[in-house]
């Protein structure tokens, strides 16, 4: 299992328009194609998790996640805000660059967990930030995901 | 706040969520667990306990009916809410009358369904 595997172009925007952290969010969910009662549930959930403390990672990344009936599947998206915004992370630094995951309470496969902890590892990657600041667009993004074979 | 939904649906459905996310945390040597801390630093123990009392607050919340049928529920079975997809409850995999698997009426006007066989409350995914 390779994270390329889970993302596509439709779920990657690399110019989010939000200035705060739940304008951020809701773009991330929208980019799910779910429907507006579901959306907005999500965002609750995902609110719920920031609430208990950020999942802004440092050097300018987050992992907003967290598990929902909403989705029937795990579920990811990719977003950047050249700008940043302030996210809470836990080096107190303004996170550009953000991954959401959501999965169902109830997963068969599994995922989840180690999605997000891939998305971790392929954060720490030296390069990585950087990189994410560069692509132009998503086939880049894809492109990055594959060359890191995390 | 999206327009449509039964309110009371929206809780049960917050309820259960959290409930999940509470359970994978508080699994004393869990993978969740030890992610949670390690990556994002948090502090598992105070996170649990505020989801359940969020967990509290929101059964608070519940109507004295749905609230009854909900406690019964979760008596003999894990998920008080499940999905209804293409038809199927995926609580018990039982097929669903189409009366009660499509929308009805206008926003405010939407009936709490439940599966006619397992009893539990159903959130349709379109």
């Amino acid at each position: 299992m390779v994270l390329r595997e889970f993302f596509n172009k439709d779920v990657v925007d690399l110019d989010l328009d939000g200035d705060g952290k739940d304008d951020i969010l809701k773009e991330l969910i929208s980019l799910l194609g779910l429907d507006e009662k579901s959306e907005g549930i999500l965002f609750k959930m995902l609110k719920r998790r920031e609430n208990l403390g950020s999942t802004g990672i440092g050097r300018g990344i987050a992992i907003p996640h967290c598990r929902s009936l909403v989705v029937n599947r795990l579920r990811v998206a990719f977003g950047r805000k050249k700008e940043g915004v302030d996210f809470k992370a836990i080096d107190n630094e303004p996170v550009h660059y953000f991954f959401l995951i959501v999965a169902p309470p109830l997963e068969v496969s599994n995922q989840y967990l180690p999605v997000l902890g891939k998305i971790a590892q392929f954060a720490k990657e030296p390069d990585v930030p950087q990189r994410l600041g560069e692509i132009e667009d998503a086939d880049a993004f894809l492109d990055l995901l594959e060359e890191k074979a995390v | 706040m999206p327009t449509g939904m039964h309110n009371q649906l929206e809780i049960l459905l917050e309820i259960q969520d959290l409930k999940a996310q509470c359970e994978e945390l508080a699994a004393q040597g869990s993978n969740t667990r030890r992610v949670q801390e390690e990556e994002f630093r948090l502090d598992v123990d105070e996170a649990v306990a505020q989801l359940r009392e969020k967990i509290h607050e929101l059964e608070d919340r519940l109507t004295p009916a749905v609230r009854q049928r909900y406690d019964r529920i979760s008596k003999s079975l894990h998920r008080v809410v499940v999905p209804a997809i293409n038809g199927l409850c995926y609580g018990c995999f039982v097929s669903i009358p189409t009366s009660v698997a499509s929308e009805s009426g206008g926003p405010g006007q939407e009936q709490m369904r439940t599966c006619e066989n397992c009893g539990r409350f159903l959130y349709v995914i379109s």
